[in-house]
C-alpha cells in the first residue's frame, strides 16, 4: 500500500483507444479518476498536492491561475492501481465561474479547508452545495481540514468538520500538507471509496 | 515610515553570462538536468542542450542589440518613438519615409528588443510615457504614499500572494522585492477599484519590475496594460474579459488547426484549461523568461491579439503530437513540457508571426459576438447560485 510514482504512466491494459474523460472510464484492476480539489485561496491545496504526487513540502508554492493538473498513481491492497487526475484549482473567488470546467466529469471532488480559518471553512460549504447540486451524480465528495498542525491557531473544531461532512454524506478527514499527516490516507481513503466497474 | 520609491532602481542585473556547460559526452547521454540561472535571474531546471540553447539565445540577443543601435545612430535616438507616433497620427498623407520605418520597426521588434533597450522602448511605444504625462509627476508617489496603510480584501490577497510569486528569485523573493511588487499591486488596486487585485496580475507586476528597473514604470506599465492593450474586463469581477478572450481563441483554434481541434474536443479537452493561466498571466508562469519577454515585446506594440498568434503557435508546433494523444491529461504533460522548454524564443516566435496567418479574422467583431454570449452565461450562473442559496437560508 502506498504511493508510488514509479508505477507506469498509464495503465496497463488500455493500449490505444479513445478514452473519453469520464473519470469512471477504467477497467477493474486499473482506475483512471478525475478530482478535482476546490476551497479558498490559501487554504493549502497546492501544497496537498505537491505532498501527495512529489513527497515534498514547499512552503512557497505559487499562485495557482486559472488551475494546474498533475497525476498520480498508488497501488491499494487489492492489487488495484488508481491513477488520479488531479486539477488544483485557483482560490480566488473572481475564479469560481471556472469550476464549472473543472469539475465537469469529476469522479472526485476534494473540498479543502483551512482549521485555522472559519471563512474557508464556510466557503467550503458552499462549494459543497455546488458540487451536490451540478457535479457528477455518483461524485465521491471530500472534505479536508488541512493545516492540522497549527493546533494552537485552531478556529474551527475537528467536531465542526465531522459533523457537517456527515450530515452531507462527505468522507472527512483533517491534514498537514506541511508534517505529511494523513495526505496518503486522504487519497487512499477516496480511491477504497469508488464505485468499481464490475470484473468483464 | 514611508519613503519615496519611484526613483529606486531594482538592484538587479540581468545576467550576462551564465556558466558555460562544456557536456561531456557522457553527461548528454546521461541527459542529465542541471539547474542555472537564466537572464533575468530565475532558476531554470533543463538539460545539457538547453544551457546550450540560452547561450545562443544569450549571442542572439548581443547581435539584436547592434541592429538597434545602428538605427539609433542612423535614424536617432528616440527614431522608433517618432515612427510610432506619427503612424497613429492618422493621416492620410503618410510619408513614404514614416511607412518605411514603421515596418522596420514591427520587424525589429518581432526580432527583440535588447533587454538594455526593452524600459525605453516599451516605455515610450506602450502608450505609457503618454498616460504618466497626463497626471502630476507625483501622482505614483502620492497614490502609494496614500493607501500604504490602507486594508482592502485586494490588499490582504495580496500579501498572501507575495512570497508565492516567483518564490526563490534572488531579488522578487526578498523583502525589498516582495516590497516593491506589493506598492505596485496596491497602487494599482487603489487606481482601478473594478479590478482590485486579480491573482495572476502579481507574475505580471513582477516580470515587469524586473524589466522596467523602477516601480514607477512598473506601474505604469501595468496601467497601460490593463487599460490600453488588452481587452477590457479581463481582471476584473468575474473575469468576463478573459472568458471572452477564452472563446474567440478556441473559435480560431477549429479555423486554422480543424483537425486538431476535432481530437480535443472528443477528449473533453478545453483548451481554456491551459490558455486561462496563459492569457492572465501573459506566458509569465509558463514560458521561460526571455521568450516571455520578446511576447510582451510584440505584445506592447501591436497588442492584445499577439497573445492568440503565441497561444495557436503552442498548439500549432506540437499538432501531429497532440493528435497521437488519448487523454486530457496526455494533451496537458506534452503542453506544458513544450512552453517550460522553449527557451529559443525565435522557435516561437517564427510560427506564431510569419508561419500562422491568421489575422484575416476580424476579432473585433468576433469578440463582439462572444461577448453577448459570455455575458448571457455569467449571468445564469449567478441566477442559479442565488437560487441555490435561498433554498439554504430558506
Ligand atoms: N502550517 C501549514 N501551512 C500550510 C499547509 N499547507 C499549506 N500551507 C501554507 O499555506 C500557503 C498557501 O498554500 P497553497 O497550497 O499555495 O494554497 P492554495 O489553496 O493552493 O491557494 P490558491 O492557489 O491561491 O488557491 C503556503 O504558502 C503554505 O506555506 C499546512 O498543512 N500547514
Ligand atoms: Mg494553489
Amino acid at each position: 500500500m502506498g504511493c508510488s510514482s514509479s508505477l507506469p504512466d498509464r495503465s496497463p491494459g488500455r493500449v490505444g483507444g479513445l478514452n473519453p474523460d469520464n473519470g469512471g472510464d477504467s477497467d477493474a484492476k486499473n482506475l483512471r479518476v478525475k478530482l478535482v480539489l476546490l476551497g479558498d485561496s490559501g487554504v493549502g491545496k497546492s501544497c496537498i498536492v505537491l505532498r501527495f504526487v512529489r513527497g515534498q513540502f514547499d512552503p512557497t508554492s505559487k499562485v495557482t491561475v486559472g488551475a494546474s493538473f498533475l497525476s498520480q498513481t498508488i497501488a491499494l491492497q487489492d492489487s488495484t492501481t488508481v491513477k488520479f487526475e488531479i486539477w488544483d484549482t485557483a482560490g480566488q473567488e473572481r475564479y469560481a465561474a471556472l469550476a464549472p470546467l473543472y469539475y465537469r466529469g469529476a469522479a472526485v471532488g476534494v473540498i479543502v479547508y483551512d482549521i485555522t480559518n472559519p471563512d474557508s471553512f464556510h466557503k467550503a460549504q458552499y462549494w459543497v452545495k455546488e458540487l451536490q447540486k451540478h457535479g457528477s451524480p455518483d461524485i465521491v465528495l471530500a472534505l479536508v481540514g488541512n493545516k492540522a498542525d497549527l493546533q494552537e491557531k485552531r478556529e474551527v473544531s475537528v467536531q465542526a468538520g465531522i459533523e457537517y461532512a456527515e450530515k452531507n454524506g462527505m468522507f472527512f478527514i483533517e491534514t498537514s500538507a506541511k508534517t505529511a499527516d494523513n495526505i496518503n490516507q486522504l487519497f487512499e481513503e477516496i480511491a477504497k471509496r469508488l464505485p468499481r466497474p464490475s470484473p468483464s | 515610515m514611508y519613503t519615496t520609491q519611484k526613483k529606486m532602481v531594482i538592484p538587479f542585473e540581468i545576467q550576462t553570462e551564465i556558466t558555460i556547460l562544456r557536456p561531456s559526452i557522457h553527461a548528454r547521454r546521461a541527459n542529465l538536468v542541471v539547474k542555472f540561472q537564466d537572464l533575468y535571474g530565475f532558476t531554470v531546471e533543463g538539460n545539457v542542450d538547453d544551457v546550450n540553447i540560452l547561450n545562443e539565445v544569450r549571442e542572439k540577443v548581443r547581435e539584436q542589440g547592434k541592429a538597434w543601435w545602428a538605427m539609433e545612430a542612423n535614424k536617432g535616438a528616440n527614431w522608433y518613438f517618432h515612427t510610432y507616433a506619427s503612424s497613429i497620427a492618422l493621416t492620410s498623407s503618410l510619408r513614404f519615409s514614416v511607412l518605411v520605418n514603421a515596418m522596420t520597426l514591427k520587424k525589429l521588434i518581432r526580432k527583440g528588443i535588447p533587454p538594455s533597450l526593452r524600459p525605453k522602448v516599451w516605455f515610450s511605444l506602450s502608450g505609457a510615457a503618454k498616460k504618466k504625462s497626463t497626471v502630476p509627476d507625483s501622482y505614483y508617489d502620492d497614490l502609494t504614499g496614500a493607501v500604504s496603510d490602507k486594508i482592502t480584501p485586494a490588499t490582504k490577497q495580496i500579501d498572501h500572494d507575495l512570497p508565492r510569486t516567483f518564490p526563490g528569485h534572488p531579488w522578487l523573493d526578498t523583502p525589498a522585492g516582495h516590497a516593491a511588487v506589493r506598492r505596485v499591486l496596491v497602487g494599482y488596486s487603489f487606481r482601478d477599484s473594478d479590478v482590485g487585485y486579480c491573482q495572476g496580475l502579481n507574475y505580471v507586476a513582477a516580470m515587469l519590475l524586473l524589466v522596467m528597473k523602477t516601480e514607477e514604470e512598473a506601474f505604469w506599465m501595468l496601467a497601460v496594460l490593463l487599460e490600453n492593450v488588452l481587452v477590457s474586463d479581463c481582471y476584473t469581477d468575474n473575469l468576463s474579459g478573459c472568458h471572452v478572450e477564452q472563446r474567440v481563441f478556441k473559435d480560431l483554434l477549429t479555423k486554422k488547426c480543424p483537425r486538431l481541434s476535432t481530437h480535443l474536443e472528443t477528449m473533453g479537452f478545453d483548451v481554456s484549461l491551459v490558455a486561462t493561466e496563459w492569457f492572465l498571466c501573459l506566458f509569465s508562469k509558463s514560458l521561460p523568461s526571455e521568450t516571455t519577454m520578446r511576447v510582451w515585446d510584440v505584445l506592447f506594440y501591436e497588442g492584445a491579439k499577439v497573445l492568440f498568434n503565441v497561444a495557436l503557435a503552442i498548439f500549432k508546433m506540437k499538432e501531429e503530437e497532440l493528435l497521437m494523444t488519448h487523454s486530457v491529461g496526455d494533451v496537458i504533460k506534452i503542453i506544458q513540457d513544450t512552453t517550460h522548454h522553449l527557451f529559443d524564443p525565435d522557435e516561437l516566435l517564427t510560427v506564431a508571426f510569419d508561419k500562422l496567418n491568421f489575422m484575416t479574422t476580424n476579432l473585433s467583431k468576433q469578440r463582439k459576438k462572444q461577448e453577448t454570449v459570455v455575458m448571457a452565461e455569467l449571468d445564469q450562473r449567478l441566477r442559479r447560485l442565488n437560487t441555490s442559496k435561498l433554498r439554504v437560508n430558506g
